[in-house]
């Protein structure tokens, strides 16, 4: 009877909080319908221009869910945020770059001036992928074995803070190697950016870059090769075991250092390849490149539910489209894209901090 | 033999790569510059050769010591093959690194597009103004003798040795102090404490007259920060909630107090700057309120990233074209007024690092009274376990709001200071490195310490100030310093009492503590009890 009473009184009983976030929910939703409506009256977007906001978004997510992946892995083992995720990527993207540059210079028909990236595109991206996953991967597991290892069992701040120094070394030190001046990536002749399918939508072409189009191809085929590697092998077992409860994992023979460092390397693979990705979609990289991407797509992990692999790859893609459709239904500038996403992340976690999908975490973490 | 040797190797790696990489950022030059006008006569020497030799040779013995001290030092061979072998591996990379970027300067390759720092001058002083071949051939040798040097030193000085050595200088230095017979009264005397208190606050007043133009505007930016510092201080050291975000109400003071004084804005009124700096503390402060109200029920990194996120939402904000018409957008709010009292304006950069001193002096009355207080307590026993404060009837809640509120309203004041100083405040005031840069001063001078606020603000904000030939290499240093600090004293440079005993509880000697709290309260309950 008690408990039965105790159950009762306790759903009556609404918190300030639940009316303050039930308020809130209510001025979000109608502020939205509100511009949206507002928006869709005046007609300044096509149908055209619609598709075009969505597929930036779906390239431009794949980038942020193959990053936010690595957020997902490191966060379901340590429980941290690794803060200098964005810089492993901008650091593969870099390195990418470099590879880039080098077969552009070398010359293989001097009769024709055909240079070996145009000679052979398709070795060249390979290798292009394979130095730019190798350095962010050497990166990310230095960067475990430098800064966080020695900080495992220490209060949850110190961690945080140490990787928070690792990003802010990482991209000064870029800064400082390479100079603050932005790059401009060179694509082989096949994946020029302005090329790409031609649709014609309300009698408006609408350019599908090739780029963007092995964005997407790219990212989808690493993350189901991500997602059978963590749940088919020995290895994704391991982590599994080590994410649930590390004393145990240990208990069971598990090596829990080598499976946590295996994780920074699978996590610096992705955000090399994400790097290269970004660098040959979007064509521009700096030293700054790797920061914001990196808090969105930790924004789409969370989005997701942190610790949830197909959670992280939703997160990344929902992210992606609402922050390039966002600006246009709420009829704002397109200067406040980032607004945007990090309200996404404000709101999430006040509604859900548990994600869309769920964390695989217990809520007494968050 | 083959522990020493992999140990040799990778501490000989890990040189090479470090070298390569300083050198790569152009860091030897600059210091060896600096280093060679300290301690060789450039007009007749080549001051700035003999330095980057010396620098090269301390971290190829850094490297021999390194390599050898956690194997081997017990004897001779395994010592100085795990030195030879470190001295060799960085050579050889170091060797091979020089020979590359030689070959490029000898062939008259720029190769400054791609590393910025690497121009041909800078190239021929690494390669000691040699050709690329002989040039690396001394690299690899200088290594070799000094990574050997450093085997045998590590060998004489092994591990024990020092450490035997650094406790009996500790002790000394203790029987010293309390055999100094005024050292002892000092601390006995119970007037000490506000003697040296005085000290300060004269020495603080006496300070801005006694300087000049430029040091009086350098002390008045680290004062601001110290301000900031110990604002973050309440909210991160004593509340323990890791505010990423602060500089949005530094923003949000300084705009404030920017829209309400200059004529330059939409906002057609304009008033006095006294009250719309009391205005502007007040904004802050409810700003504080307002933001931490939704997110102050998330935990620790949440917490982190969501307070950045708003701090960057805050200076997107304000850069804006939807709010340039208040905020400038870019531009930024110009001719910010100044204070003035009894018709004199007190503008000058003397005036403004006074008022700093006294708003310092402010802010740590409050905290002290805070800490002191009720709420202080609740602060800690919140940070510490949130679960067992709230069962010990702390309302988590509002304690959050007033410790986000408190904390808001001092960066406001930070923020009305420097923005009528500067007479200018713009969105790039509100970067999120600001953020980063007061976190990091209360970080390195240690959460929830009055003193260590102004040990970290002038390390991190004096310092460079005074180094101004490394100002490139701040940041990065900055990035390191935060690294390494929670490796090695994640506590802080100048800890509370509490958070030194926190972070070293498993330093303290099993017996020790045993008799402190457990024996100590077994007998007192024995004596208790046979009374």
């Amino acid at each position: 009877m008690a408990e039965i009473a105790l159950t009762t009184r306790r759903k009556t009983r609404i918190s300030g909080f639940r009316i303050v976030q039930i308020i809130v929910a209510l001025l979000t939703i109608a502020f939205i319908t509100w511009r949206f409506v507002g928006v869709l009256q005046s007609g300044i977007y096509g149908t055209d221009t619609w598709l075009r906001f969505i597929i930036s978004g779906v390239i431009i997510g794949g980038v942020y869910s193959m990053i936010a992946i690595g957020y997902t892995l490191v966060y379901g083992i340590l429980f941290m945020i690794n803060f200098a995720h964005g810089e492993v990527m901008m650091l593969g993207a870099f390195s990418g770059y470099f590879v880039l540059e080098a077969l552009r210079s070398w010359i293989v028909d001097p009769v024709n001036e055909v240079t070996f990236l145009n000679a052979y595109p398709i070795p060249a991206i390979l290798l292009t992928f394979l130095v730019g996953m190798l350095t962010s991967m050497i990166i990310g597991v230095m960067l475990e074995r430098i800064a966080y290892r020695p900080l495992r069992g220490a209060p949850r701040l110190v961690p945080l803070i140490s990787a928070i120094g690792a990003s802010i070394f990482f991209q000064n030190l870029a800064q400082l190697l390479f100079g603050p001046v932005r790059r401009i990536y060179a694509n082989p002749t096949i994946l020029d950016r302005a090329n790409g399918i031609r649709l014609i939508v309300n009698e408006k072409t609408v350019v599908i870059q090739y780029t963007g189009i092995f964005t997407v191809i790219v990212s989808i085929l690493m993350l189901v090769g991500l997602y059978l590697l963590v749940q088919r092998t020995r290895l994704g077992r391991a982590m599994r075991a080590v994410a649930q409860d590390k004393p145990t994992a240990s208990l069971m023979g598990i090596d829990v250092d080598g499976v946590i460092s295996r994780t920074f390397m699978i996590s610096g693979i992705l955000a090399g390849a994400a790097g290269v990705l970004w660098g040959i979609h979007n064509g521009i990289i700096y030293h700054y490149v790797g920061f914001i991407p990196g808090i969105k797509a930790f924004t789409a992990a969370v989005l997701g539910g942190i610790g949830n692999i197909p959670g992280a790859m939703l997160g990344g893609y929902f992210l992606g489209i609402v922050e390039n459709l966002g600006p246009a239904i709420l009829g704002i500038d397109f200067q406040l894209k980032d607004v945007i996403a990090f309200s996404i992340l404000v709101l999430v976690l006040i509604f859900r901090p548990t994600g869309i999908l769920g964390e695989v975490l217990s809520e007494e973490k968050v | 033999m083959g522990d020493n040797i992999r140990a040799g190797l990778i501490s000989g790696i890990a040189f090479g790569v470090i070298i390569i990489i300083t050198s790569l950022i152009g860091f030897f030059g600059t210091v060896s510059a600096l280093l060679g006008e300290f301690l060789f006569d450039p007009k007749t020497q080549p001051a700035a050769l003999y330095s980057l030799v010396l620098i090269l040779a301390l971290l190829g013995l850094w490297a021999g010591i390194r390599a050898a001290k956690p194997v081997g030092t017990d004897r001779w061979s395994g010592a100085l093959v795990s030195g030879a072998v470190a001295g060799l591996s960085t050579g050889l990379f170091v060797g091979i690194y020089t020979l590359i970027i030689g070959g490029f300067n000898a062939r008259g390759l720029d190769i400054r597009g791609y590393l910025a720092q690497m121009s041909p001058d800078a190239i021929r002083f690494l390669l000691f103004q040699l050709p690329p071949a002989t040039a690396a051939l001394s690299y690899f040798l200088l290594f070799t003798t000094t990574g050997l040097a450093g085997g045998f030193l590590a060998k004489t000085l092994g591990r024990g040795r020092l450490k035997k050595a650094n406790q009996q200088l500790k002790s000394k230095i203790t029987e010293l102090w309390e055999s100094t017979s005024v050292a002892v009264w000092l601390s006995k005397f119970p007037y000490t404490q506000y003697i040296v208190y005085g000290a300060i606050i004269i020495l603080a007043l006496l300070l801005p007259i006694s300087l000049g133009q430029y040091w009086n505007f350098t002390l008045g930016t680290v004062g601001v920060y110290v301000l900031m510092g110990l604002g973050i201080n309440i909210v991160v050291g004593m509340a323990g909630l890791l505010d990423l975000g602060y500089v949005a109400f530094f923003a949000v003071g300084a705009y404030t107090v920017g829209l309400l004084t200059s004529p330059q804005q939409l906002s057609q009124f304009q008033i006095d700057f006294w009250p719309a700096a009391f205005l502007a503390i007040v904004i802050a402060a409810i700003t504080g309120i307002i933001l931490g109200f939704p997110v102050l029920r998330l935990r620790g990194d949440y917490l982190a990233i969501v307070t950045l996120g708003f701090g960057e939402i805050i200076r997107i904000l304000v850069r804006s074209d939807l709010l340039s018409d208040f905020t400038g957008g870019p531009q930024g709010v110009r001719q910010i007024d100044g204070p003035s009292l009894f018709g004199i304006s007190l503008t000058n950069d003397r005036a403004y690092l006074y008022m700093i001193i006294l708003a310092i002096m402010l802010a740590i009355f409050v905290t002290i009274r805070f800490k002191d207080s009720r709420v202080g307590r609740a602060w800690v026993a919140m940070r510490e376990d949130e679960t067992v404060s709230q069962a010990m009837g702390i309302n988590t809640y509002t304690t959050k709001l007033l410790a986000f509120a408190v904390g808001a309203a001092f960066a406001g004041l930070g923020g009305v200071l420097f923005a009528s100083r500067n007479q200018y405040i713009g969105p790039e005031d509100a970067n999120l490195l600001v953020s980063i840069n007061v976190l990091a001063v209360v970080i390195v001078g240690g959460m929830g310490s009055i003193p260590g606020v102004f040990l970290g603000a002038f390390v991190l904000k004096g310092l460079p100030e005074i180094m101004r030939q490394l100002q490139d290499y701040r940041i990065l240093a900055f990035g390191a310093l935060l690294v390494v600090m929670m490796i090695v004293r994640p506590e802080g440079l100048w800890p509370s009492q509490r958070r030194r005993l926190e972070m070293h509880e498993e330093e303290l000697p099993l017996e020790e503590l045993e008799e402190t709290e457990a024996i100590g309260a077994l007998e007192a309950a024995l004596e208790e009890s046979t009374k």
